[in-house]
């Protein structure tokens, strides 16, 4: 069960990454690289069972979360000063 | 002996009800809820999408929701049972705080999961990590497939509740 498992959120991963490479526009780009977060993040956790893998993961997909809010929010100021 | 996909597709089913129905609760398609969401809306809505689904989606992106709640709770609730639902709770509210938001949608997605977690594992038989199975699709389908489309269902999911 745990492999049928780690390997479809191995394989969103992958689908997700690569819809994320060929999506043109950066801010479109961001959803795809979340679903892949979501999934790398599922993969941390069942790759090895530990409750500190819990806080690396949780770690991981807080990380990757406030990258992605740092892009967006540079993406809305960049269009600030531009206009 | 139900099959292990049936799980899966079953666990797929109740977490997107769960953290839709708890987004749409905490008004996540009413309006931007931290910064950033704007642009990610605006380029929804430029593609043909619809500006609340876009809201929702953006603030999904940009902070941690009932969405990002629901997969740390499956996480813990694997590792470490009901306590690690709990341990899920007290690091998605960390990280809402990291991300400027106030967590409310976040900490209410990860306590409702992991207690629907244990209902469905302990009266239903369900093995714990189909969660993640299940919790990892339905952000596929939210996200993953045609963020323009599923926009659309989402405000219109939205004005209807609203």
């Amino acid at each position: 069960m745990t492999e049928l498992v780690l390997a479809i959120c191995a394989v969103i991963a992958v689908y997700a990454a690569l819809r994320a490479v060929l999506e043109k526009n950066t801010a479109k780009k961001l959803p795809f690289v979340t679903v892949m977060n979501f999934a790398v993040t599922g993969v941390i956790a069942l790759i090895l069972p530990h409750p500190l893998t819990l806080v690396a993961a949780a770690a991981y997909l807080i990380g990757a979360t406030l990258e992605a809010n740092a892009i967006a929010s540079a993406m809305e100021k960049l269009r600030g000063e531009q206009t | 002996m139900i099959p292990e996909p049936a799980y899966i597709a079953a666990s797929a089913v109740i977490t997107l009800i769960l953290f839709v129905g708890l987004d749409l609760f905490w008004k996540l398609p009413a309006h931007a809820g931290v910064s950033g969401t704007e642009t990610i809306e605006r380029e929804i809505e430029a593609d043909g999408g619809d500006r609340c689904g876009g809201w929702m989606i953006g603030n999904i992106v940009t902070s941690p929701d009932a969405s990002a709640g629901t997969l740390v709770a499956a996480c813990g609730y694997w590792i470490w049972g009901v306590p690690g639902g709990l341990l899920a709770a007290v690091l998605i509210f960390i990280g809402a705080r990291i991300c400027a938001d106030k967590g409310y949608a976040a900490v209410s997605g990860t306590l409702l999961a992991t207690a629907v977690f244990w209902a469905l594992d302990t009266f239903a038989g369900f093995p714990p990590e189909t969660f993640i199975a299940g919790i990892v699709i339905a952000i596929l389908i939210v996200q993953g497939v045609s963020p323009k489309r599923v926009s659309r269902i989402l405000g219109k999911l939205w004005r209807r509740c609203s």
